[in-house]
């Protein structure tokens, strides 16, 4: 639909509403604002660049098919965020299905491996600069399973409670209080270890 | 070390720094963290956990410009928003499609039908019929100096092909 409006100087609720009557530049503008900090949570959850770009782009999509449903009760930000994290969640089911998974992965389910982890006495991040640690932060979280980290992404930077992880993800709340108490404690001992190894 | 603390406690003090147990109980937990090393320990190396990660989310930027980003959704949009064609399998043409085979099959046998019509046992001169596979069959007909091959289509593989390319003068 060609539009007049000048679209970058248009607040998201404007532009939402523009993109909802089916003007596509006014969606374009909305990807344009949003689209580091949907790609930076799908990397978050994928740990993969090319992933990330790959379901962000899906998330995109869906947002415009789904953008008659967006009703204005949070924000657009919140809104394609949750979108994008469905997006990411069903992928990572995808993945899952396609390879075996490992025993390292079947002994964090059974649960009990965190138990025999010993505590981490030291602060493993003090002293560090803000980018060093986010770099540490980065690679400790990739080394986490994609069940855990899932949990705990949605946990710390999505800021879900329990009952909200579970929703999503689709299991109880005791899986993923189980699941933030393994996925924590191994990044606490996964950040000791690349502290030492300096 | 926690391996006095059963996984329960290991959660509730977990539930615990995230604020998601009841009153009751975490005033409980509160007086097994000031009293226990323990449980002082764990719930210390949780906190500092969960303050290491707050607000440190890898910054990282779309590595592709705009308008690439861009064409990438707008063409998925546009395929998605296309109408879609019929499933080939299940188009009416697929139906006439399958007739092929039969129709094959039906022309080979009115061939051998004109074939033993026409055969006489006294005549020296050879007449050959011939089935090389599924997929062809042959009537030559060497007095007459013709060769005539029924194939069936489209053919399986391409054995019948060679087999025609071969018998046809």
């Amino acid at each position: 639909m060609p539009s007049n409006l000048n679209h970058s100087s248009l607040e998201d609720p404007a532009l939402v509403k523009a993109a909802q009557k089916g003007d596509m530049l006014a969606f374009e503008e909305l990807v344009a604002r949003h689209r580091d900090k949907i790609y930076a949570r799908c990397y978050t959850m994928m740990h993969s660049e090319d992933a990330a770009l790959d379901v962000s782009q899906e998330a995109w999509v869906k947002a415009w098919q789904r953008l008659a449903q967006f009703q204005g009760d949070s924000t657009f930000t919140t809104w394609i965020t949750r979108i994008t994290i469905n997006v990411c969640l069903d992928q990572l089911r995808k993945n899952k299905r396609q390879r075996a998974e490992s025993i390292e992965e079947l002994n964090e389910e059974a649960g009990g491996v965190e138990r025999l982890m010993p505590v981490v006495t030291v602060n493993p991040t003090e002293r560090l600069e803000r980018g060093e640690l986010r770099q540490k932060i980065d690679a400790a979280l990739g080394k986490l399973s994609d069940e855990h980290r899932t949990v705990l992404v949605l946990h710390e930077f999505q800021e879900m409670e329990y009952k909200e992880i579970a929703k999503t993800v689709g299991c109880s709340i005791g899986t993923v209080m189980s699941r933030l108490f393994y996925a924590r404690r191994k990044l606490a001992a996964l950040l000791a270890e690349l502290r030492n190894a300096e | 070390m926690i391996f006095g603390m059963n996984e329960e406690l290991h959660i509730k003090l977990q539930a615990f720094l995230d604020g998601e147990l009841p009153e009751a109980e975490a005033r409980e937990v509160g007086s097994l963290i000031a009293s226990d090393a323990d449980a002082a320990a764990l719930h210390r190396e949780l906190k500092q956990t969960r303050a290491a990660l707050a607000g440190f989310e890898k910054r990282i930027t779309v590595p592709e410009t705009r308008e690439f980003y861009w064409s990438k959704i707008a063409r998925e949009i546009a395929r998605e928003a296309a109408p879609r064609v019929a499933d080939p399998q299940h188009s009416v043409f697929s139906f006439w499609r399958r007739l092929f085979p039969v129709a094959g099959v039906v022309a080979a046998l009115l061939a051998a039908l004109v074939v033993i019509n026409r055969y006489d046992p006294r005549s020296p001169v050879g007449i050959e019929v011939a089935q090389a596979d599924s997929d062809a069959f042959t009537y030559r007909d060497y007095e007459a100096g013709t060769t005539l091959v029924w194939l069936s289509y489209p053919a399986e593989n391409g054995l019948a092909q060679e087999n025609t390319a071969g018998k046809i003068n």
